[in-house]
């Protein structure tokens, strides 16, 4: 018998809806990372994107624990000399609150060409509208919440 | 004692090699120097992962198990706990295949192995 192998065109993909509201930001960044990668699938393989897709709303309510808000830092580099850019995540999360969760589920996801591939599949809109209404996405629900 | 010209074994040892070596990137399928010293490399790997392969397997089949028993509201651990107090001795390979093929016959299972954790007593709680 060979160990199921799926290929690129028999993957069903669905669309998950999760609402950030109130929720620790790296606990919401495994779900998302899990089902972008379909590691809940039983046909998961992985070298395969075998993943749903995610749409993530109210990212701007994300919540991070102690006094992350404020020591925080998101670096980038424009790859000139003394390039380095940094802005914390009290500021981040008020002008671009979709980058932060954008980072955090990209940290989590494999560091090569199926990764890349993958973090596609993630949608994050800072308000509780997303576009996506087309692909009829089934909400998920979180059920741990921050205090 | 017979003089022995190596020409033709030369020649025959470096294609050998340089056959091997095809495909290979850049200098290593080209210079015979290189590609000697990267087809052996190669062989060493291709010994060592074909022993690592069995594990690979079997770490892909718990990755689809679990998602299967976490679909049915049981975690990894928790499913072959049961299955080994039911005595059920299906190996991964196969529960693998079943999660993937033939979703009833897993939850059947899991189904088993839940009954079986929840009688083994109030340490051993569902998850």
């Amino acid at each position: 018998m060979r160990t199921y192998s799926p290929k690129p065109g028999e993957i069903e993909r669905r669309w998950h809806v999760i609402d950030a509201a109130d929720v620790v930001l790296g606990r919401l960044a495994t779900h998302a990372a899990t089902l972008l990668r379909g590691k809940h699938k039983p046909v998961f393989a992985p070298h395969v994107d075998t993943g749903d897709f995610v749409i993530i709303v109210n990212a701007g309510k994300v919540a991070l624990t102690g006094n992350k808000r404020h020591t925080k830092v998101a670096y980038r580099h424009s790859g000139y000399p003394g390039g380095l850019k940094q802005i914390g995540y009290d500021e981040l999360l008020t002008k671009r609150p979709e980058r932060a969760v954008e980072l955090a589920v990209k940290g989590m996801l494999p560091h090569n060409r199926l990764g890349r591939k993958l973090i596609r599949k993630l949608k994050v809109y800072p308000g509780a509208e997303h576009p996506h209404a087309a692909q009829q996405p089934v909400p998920y629900e979180i059920k741990q919440i921050a205090q | 004692m017979a003089r022995v010209k190596r020409a033709i074994n030369a020649q025959k040892k470096r294609r050998t090699v340089l056959e091997t070596a095809s495909g290979y990137r850049g200098q290593r399928s080209r210079l015979y120097r290189k590609a000697k010293e990267q087809v052996l490399h190669s062989m060493q790997y291709a010994y060592r992962d074909r022993r690592d392969r069995k594990g690979d397997f079997r770490q892909l089949w718990i990755t689809r198990i679990n998602a299967g028993a976490r679909a049915n509201g049981l975690t990894y651990n928790r499913l072959i706990q049961g299955l080994r107090l039911a005595g059920v001795e299906v190996d991964r390979k196969i529960l693998a295949d079943l999660a993937v093929t033939d979703a009833t016959a897993f939850a059947a299972l899991v189904q088993v192995a839940r009954a079986a954790v929840a009688g083994a007593g109030p340490t051993a709680e569902a998850a």
